[in-house]
């Protein structure tokens, strides 16, 4: 089967060649496709010489880490995670990152999967700013004083509403109950999560310690949940799906982080967040380095989880978002009206013991499991 | 004897040519072997990690490597899976349904009365899909939604005051955003089934004294079935599974069981549980498109 290219054409032209003939060489052609080699010269991009980063939606926004661009000109690498739920599956299902960005109650759970490393805070600039209680929340740091989680910035859980679209009485007495009353069917949501949504039934069911509830307490919680079902637009996983329905009167009330109340309040809608009876939730999100992480990119991991730090992130935080940072320094960059507007102030440990601090949910796949159920309509 | 290594290596190089060139089958597959790769790697082998995977159990976040049913054990007990897997079903099966409906005539059109430029109609049926799926099924959040098209629309002609609540995030929603996006994989099939017909076939019937609906339905429609069965497998099967679409427009009420199984290997992290679901969903739906064609087959003897 020696042919030459020409003879070859010439023999399928005039058909001399035989069936025989035809049929192997187009076998040999099928090998040939199989073994061809799928990469064809790896061209590496820059872009691989950087960190790669789990975060939440608008945190790969550059002015964020500028200062990471800064040293070293190009940006880091950035996947979005809806919630940490799902990024924990992503990374158990063989995700792999440098840098991740979850929020304090989950720290502990990913550490026992074995997923975080130990955080050598002396190569962080900024670790001496940090606000000292957000240095000390419980389980960050291990027994051995190898620590897990870099605070960044911190915000509530609480309810965002309408107050011209409301019963006044609310403003009188705030409430997670507007999350429950009838008037107001089909004009409410709720997170699509345990932490923000399942938790907030807790709370309102005056669950003892929501985040480890006794068997009752879960049954009052189920109910409640049930109960609001019918009387929900629907559960949000992002905080644009709220926003745009709250500026629209689609929804009237739904619970919510600072950042949808900073952004609908810049755009001069009339809305209101709460500082509920019951008590709002707080929580606290930062940076944790993964045990996964490229060692020659490890260098490039702290400076990146240094520039979430900086008292010039914690400004974008604080104006753009809403939420208080964990930078002591920035602070004094946003003016007293311009916190005051946030509701926030120069004192944060006052604010970041006023709620409920979110802590891990004990019994979690058997909550995630009645969740699943009861937005399944049973 | 041992001076001359390349002698038997030569000796089998030939041996597999000639083996290669008189075996009828060994070319076969040789010609065959992309695809074969591509099925064995792309199907088949996922399907038995899935089916493997079913058996096992999940335990936080370690899988437990022995036999186990309880995953199908769970799926009869828990209410919530085969309740589901239910809701899908209809909503796939009315989808199906509507798909067909609104593609049917549209093909008929094309196939009987367009006469010149068929191409550039059928071109016109496929735009829709030139877009991504995400922008189409966010086209109809923009004409369903609170403030969308229709709402403002009866607004501004004074029917309603208030915006209707109930054209979106419901089971209603999803049907119709999916019958929108499928209605191209409809037509088409439907389109090359009725293009084929012999068109002398219509006249003889008319001919013979059958009136123009009864020549629809006992020449035209009996011949464009195969189109008509194409079109339905094309939209019911991928759309039992459908995920995107629930979470955008179905509120919550619409959710269907891809979203059941995206959860499970997603946020439930309870991947045997997620494995054992598509497995039984597709089982289920093989008895369903049984069934279909058990029934068209059906209509087919009692028509001709």
């Amino acid at each position: 089967m020696d042919y030459k290219k020409d003879d070859l054409v010439e023999m399928l032209a005039t058909g001399k060649m035989s069936r025989r003939k035809f049929q192997s060489l187009l076998g040999s052609l099928g090998i040939a496709t199989v073994t061809l080699p799928v990469w064809t010269g790896p061209a590496r991009a820059a872009a691989e010489d950087h960190p790669d980063v789990l975060t939440w939606e608008g945190w790969d926004i550059p002015e964020h880490h500028q200062e990471y661009f800064d040293k070293h000109g190009e940006y880091p690498n950035f996947s979005i995670m809806g919630d940490e739920e799902e990024g924990f599956a992503k990374i158990l299902a063989g995700a792999r990152y440098d840098v991740s960005h979850p929020c304090s109650y989950k720290v502990e759970i990913w550490r026992d999967a074995g997923i975080l490393q130990p955080i050598d805070v002396s190569r962080l600039d900024h670790w001496g700013d940090i606000v000292p209680s957000l240095k000390q929340i419980p389980g960050m740091t291990t027994a051995d004083g190898d620590v897990y989680f870099v605070a960044s910035e911190w915000g509530h859980t609480s309810v965002l509403y309408r107050p011209d679209l409301v019963d006044p009485k609310y403003q009188e007495e705030e409430t997670w109950g507007i999350l429950w009353d009838e008037r107001y069917a089909g004009r409410l949501s709720m997170a699509d999560s345990l932490i923000d949504g399942v938790m907030v039934a807790a709370i309102y069911g005056g669950a003892e310690d929501p985040f480890n509830m006794t068997d009752a307490e879960v049954e009052v919680t189920g109910d409640l949940l049930r109960k609001q079902l019918p009387l929900l637009r629907y559960y949000w996983t992002s905080p644009t799906d709220i926003e745009n329905a709250m500026a629209a009167g689609e929804l009237v009330a739904t619970s919510s982080w600072n950042d949808s109340y900073t952004a609908l309040k810049g755009e001069g809608i009339n809305v209101k967040y709460m500082n509920p009876k019951e008590g709002a939730m707080t929580w606290v999100c930062g940076f944790c380095l993964m045990s996964a992480a490229d060692p020659e990119k490890l260098e490039k991991s702290y400076d990146l989880i240094d520039a979430f730090i900086s008292p010039e992130s914690g400004v974008v935080t604080i104006m753009d978002e809403g939420y208080g940072h964990a930078n002591a320094k920035a602070f004094d960059l946003v003016s007293d009206e311009d916190l005051a507007e946030r509701g926030l102030s120069k004192n944060p440990d006052e604010l970041l013991n006023s709620g409920i601090f979110q802590e891990p949910i004990g019994n979690e796949p058997v909550l995630q499991g009645l969740f699943e159920e009861i937005k399944a309509g049973l | 004897m041992s001076a001359s290594p390349s002698e038997p290596v030569r000796a089998t190089r030939g041996g597999v040519r000639v083996w290669f060139m008189r075996s009828e089958s060994a070319r076969g597959y040789a010609l065959l072997s992309p695809t074969l790769v591509v099925v064995v790697l792309g199907l088949i082998f996922p399907i038995v990690i899935l089916t493997t995977l079913s058996f096992w159990k999940q335990d936080y976040v370690d899988i437990i490597r022995t036999f186990t049913l309880e995953n199908y054990s769970a799926f009869f007990e828990k209410k919530i899976y085969y309740l589901i897997l239910y809701r899908s079903i209809r909503i796939s099966a009315f989808v199906t349904l509507v798909t067909i409906v609104l593609a049917y005539p549209l093909a008929y059109f094309i196939a009987f009365h367009v006469q010149k430029n068929k191409i550039m109609w059928i071109i016109l049926v496929t735009i829709p899909f030139w877009t991504s799926y995400l922008l189409r099924v966010f086209a109809w959040k923009v004409i369903l939604g609170y403030n969308g098209v229709i709402n403002s629309g009866l607004i501004s002609l004074g029917l309603i005051s208030e915006p209707l609540e109930f054209l979106l995030y419901n089971p209603t929603a999803v049907v119709i955003t999916l019958a929108h996006a499928w209605a191209a994989v409809a037509i088409l099939p439907i389109y090359v089934s009725l293009e084929k017909i012999d068109r002398s076939l219509i006249e003889a019937a008319r001919d013979l004294g059958e009136s123009a609906f009864m020549t629809f339905v006992r020449v035209t429609l009996p011949l464009s079935l195969p189109g008509v069965i194409a079109a339905s497998l094309l939209v019911f099967i991928p759309t039992v599974g459908e995920y995107v679409t629930p979470t955008l427009v179905g509120g919550t009420r619409g959710i269907m069981i891809g979203n059941i199984i995206q959860s499970m290997f997603g946020k439930a992290l309870n991947w045997p549980l997620g494995a054992a679901l598509s497995i039984i969903s597709m089982l289920t739906v093989t008895l369903a498109v049984c069934v279909l064609l058990g029934g068209t087959r059906w209509f087919r003897k009692k028509v001709g």
